[in-house]
């Protein structure tokens, strides 16, 4: 079980998250919407443990995750919200140097590179460098980078950017299956209709702190909407259609 | 009126500004200064100030030094009354004519990448409503400014530092500015000459071969041109002294020296070259047109062959761990015992073979080290001590001299970073606390070390002096090489090229100091002693203290350490002048 236990981060004294509290248990896929500038990025990296908490912990089991940083990591799968590469390395080197870091067996390291590699349709462009990767060819290459030592949590930072609908289908039903092997899923998303559909559970931020936090199911009656119409009454306060008609009224001022 | 005019030119001048052209032409010079790339994904940032800072600080050092040579004190202790000052100068005059020639070329390899239009061009501006005529002669504009900038910048201090040095024995202000103007012409139109060969060795290239065979060998290309270019600084030690030597003969082989063309084109025109160089100086202005007529003929070839040609081309290189690397592979998995550290251990080998900025930077430290080495065979060539089968100094210097460099420039090349966003992936799976880097580069630097010294030096000296010296010399190269590794790896706790680099620290100059007594020490001080010493072995044992005192000082720095200086760091931030404890939070 992954706890945030009142999480405050402030960038010199500026509020970035204030106050959030939630839990994620095996087989649960929480998902994380918010708009720009909402705090999920920083959330995401107190989770990783790449940023330390202000104030509050993260714990896993019950135990702060910053005790010992490199078994919690060991337990973790985490795709960035930007593929930042080394282009220079091609796909097989990159996988294998995760796979090193993370200690696994080289046998076995090998075949789930290389079966990883053919399901995710990057097999033959193994050896080409990752510079020449198309954006999906290098999302691909860190969702593999995060699946193959079969990890117990996995955190996803806007996944599927860049994916092919055959990519992104395939990772929906992914993620399901995920949940039902007991991992435990954080999923940050822009995309609602996404998270509407891989999510069990969803939280809301806006300006750093939790504004909804119940199964997808739950979030409409309570609000009595749509997920879309929730989450656009809860954290925007935008009249996007009008929005969207003085946008064409602009373009044909003269 | 005149108010009238200037606003009139003004306006023009601002209208001119904002044409297309004029735009692409600011837009393909700022980003030959900043890279194709995103901001800061080399991880060193510079700005266009700073590298023409840098770039004018060699000049500008090495003429401030010049200014006792020339001082009439000095001169005057020296025994040297009414000397031909200009005469005296030739050898500077050479020596900064190469500088620019060197550093100008170096730009031109560094900024190669991005001299030409690439793929993000072609897809912002072929869209747009302009001729890819117009996209070309901006761009070529773009080229030339940045040539004829850099030429002026790298050779702005000099230009007025060392005529002033030069003109501190002269009486007349006529003397200081014609030496000023020849001094300046020289060393500009030189300067522009080594940027435009460059382009056009590259551009050759790129021209005739195919675009995958072209990336292929262009890497090896670059090494091989900032390879030369060090060479060529090197000659500013011995081609003074040939051209006073063999004054008025033919001189074989240095006819064929660019600079002396410069260096020819100069002298005649202060009067003072004889025949023969003002016939070599005839060539420089020829020379130069020709090379900026070529660069442009084969820049547009280029340009039909690569950039209008993008959208059916693509980037991909593919790369395969063949059977030329698994020796490399084998000795790393043999010493590299610990899985991240093998990880780790062989990113470090792809970045150095495959990263630009880093496999230029090891060509340069490298070329150094090998003209240095060079120049200490040819000193045993001629001194005829490798007939005789005595191991001179001369001759036992040379792995030394070549290890320092290998040793210095991998250690050099661990601090540059590459891609610092990508570094994630270390920041998130290396243990910070427990991560031994100094023990894995450590490691790195021996296995690049022990290869040559095993099959090359041990075989090599084992012919030239015997089974004994060669065995014991080796054990010395060997013993001092650890040595120096454990030497310049004090209190280092980065992975190599995941760590930000602040590019002036306090210490550098201390840096730089102790890299020069290194030098002296490692590869002249040595080679001297065991020269004295191989004779009778046994007065080896002289270095053993020394050895001892080598390497207890950095144990024990690495003993007294603190648990958080041992810990990894991703951020090197220089030390504060003070400390805000922000107690109010």
């Amino acid at each position: 079980m992954l706890e945030a236990v009142h999480l405050i981060k402030r960038y010199s004294s500026v509020p970035a998250v204030q106050d959030l509290a939630f839990t994620l248990r095996p087989g649960q896929v929480l998902g994380c919407l918010g708009p720009n500038g909402s705090g999920k990025s920083t959330t995401v990296k107190m989770l990783t443990g790449l940023l330390e908490p202000t104030h509050g912990a993260v714990l896993f089991n019950g135990r702060n995750i910053r005790d010992d940083l490199p078994a919690y990591r060991k337990l973790l799968g985490y795709v960035p919200e930007e593929a930042l590469l080394y282009p220079y390395l091609t796909g097989w080197e990159y996988l294998e140097l995760v796979g090193s870091l993370r200690s696994m067996p080289r046998r076995a390291m090998g075949q789930r590179i290389d079966s990883l590699l053919e399901l995710f349709s990057l097999h033959a462009h193994r050896h080409a460098s990752i510079g020449s990767y198309s954006k999906g060819m290098r999302q691909r290459i860190l969702l593999i980078a995060a699946l193959m030592d079969n990890p117990e949590i996995f955190i996803f930072d806007e996944p599927l950017s860049g994916l092919d609908v055959t990519s992104a289908l395939i990772f929906k039903h992914l993620v399901h299956a995920l949940g039902a092997e007991g991992k435990l899923v954080f999923y940050c998303s822009h995309v609602l209709e996404v998270v509407e559909k891989v999510c069990s559970d969803v939280l809301i931020l806006r300006k750093g702190a939790v504004i909804a936090q119940d199964s997808v199911a739950n979030i409409p009656q309570i609000i009595g909407e749509s997920l879309e119409d929730s989450f656009l009454r809860l954290v925007e306060d935008v009249d996007t259609v009008r929005a969207a008609q003085d946008i064409v009224a602009v373009m044909n001022a003269a | 009126m005149s108010v009238d005019l200037s606003r009139g030119i003004g306006r023009r001048w601002r209208a001119y500004r904002e044409c297309p052209f004029a735009r692409l032409v600011r837009l393909f010079t700022a980003r030959i200064f900043r890279g194709s790339g995103d901001n800061d994904a080399e991880g060193l940032d510079l700005s266009i100030g700073l590298v023409l800072t840098l770039l004018a600080l060699p000049g500008g050092f090495v003429s401030v030094i010049l200014f006792p040579k020339y001082g009439t004190l000095l001169q005057w202790m020296r025994g040297v009354v009414n000397a031909d000052v200009i005469a005296t100068a030739l050898p500077d005059e050479y020596f900064f004519i190469v500088l620019s020639m060197a550093v100008t070329g170096a730009i031109a390899v560094w900024r190669w990448d991005s001299i030409f239009p690439d793929r993000r061009d072609y897809l912002n501006l072929v869209p747009l409503p302009i001729s890819s005529r117009t996209i070309l002669l901006a761009n070529f504009v773009g080229v030339m400014f940045l040539a004829v900038l850099v030429a002026v910048d790298v050779n702005a201090a000099s230009s007025i530092l060392l005529p002033l040095a030069v003109g501190s024995t002269q009486d007349t202000f006529v003397f200081f500015a014609r030496f000023a103007a020849v001094h300046a012409l020289s060393v500009v139109l030189a300067s522009i000459f080594a940027f435009f060969a460059v382009f056009s060795v590259l551009g050759i290239f790129m021209a005739i071969l195919p675009r995958p065979a072209f990336m292929r060998i262009s890497p090896f290309l670059r090494t091989l041109i900032v390879v030369s270019l060090v060479t060529l600084l090197s000659t500013s030690f011995a081609v003074p002294l040939m051209l006073k030597q063999f004054s008025g003969v033919p001189r074989f082989g240095v006819s064929w020296l660019p600079p002396v063309w410069f260096l020819g084109m100069g002298m005649s025109l202060l009067g003072k070259a004889d025949p023969h160089l003002t016939a070599l100086g005839r060539i420089a202005l020829p020379a130069l047109g020709s090379a900026i007529v070529f660069a442009a003929c084969v820049y547009s070839v280029g340009y039909r062959k690569h950039f209008v040609r993008i959208p059916e081309l693509t980037n991909a290189v593919v790369s395969s761990d063949g059977p030329r690397w698994l020796w490399l592979r084998r000795l790393n998995e043999l010493v590299m015992r610990d899985p991240p550290q093998r990880g780790c251990s062989r990113f470090v080998w792809k970045t150095l073979f495959r990263s630009e900025p880093h496999r230029l930077l090891l060509a340069g430290v490298g070329g150094l080290g090998l003209v240095l080495a060079s120049q200490a065979l040819f000193g045993a060539f001629a001194g005829g001590t490798i007939k005789s089968g005595h191991l001179s100094a001369e001759i036992l210097s040379v792995p030394l001299i070549l290890f320092f460099f290998v040793i210095g420039g991998l250690r050099l090349a661990f601090e540059i970073p590459v891609d610092l966003r990508a570094n994630w992936i270390f920041r998130l799976l290396l243990d910070w606390k427990r991560h031994d880097c100094q023990a894995m580069a450590r490691k790195l630097i021996l296995i690049s070390v022990a290869p040559g010294l095993l099959l090359i030096a041990l075989p090599a000296y084992c012919w030239l002096g015997g089974w004994w010296a060669g065995i014991l010399h080796t054990l010395v190269v060997g013993v001092w090489s650890i040595l120096l590794t454990d030497a310049v790896l004090i209190r280092f706790r980065k992975m190599p090229f995941t760590c930000s680099l602040p590019l002036f620290q306090q210490h550098s100059i201390v840096i730089l100091l102790l890299c020069a007594m290194g030098f002296f020490f490692f590869a002249v001080l040595m080679p001297e002693f065991e020269a004295w010493a191989l004779p009778e072995p046994l007065r080896l044992i002289g270095l053993i203290p020394v050895a001892a005192i080598a390497w207890y000082i950095p144990h024990r720095i690495r003993q007294n350490a603190l648990e958080i200086e041992r810990a990894l760091i991703f951020e090197e931030v220089p030390t504060r002048g003070f400390e805000v404890l922000s107690i109010a939070e």
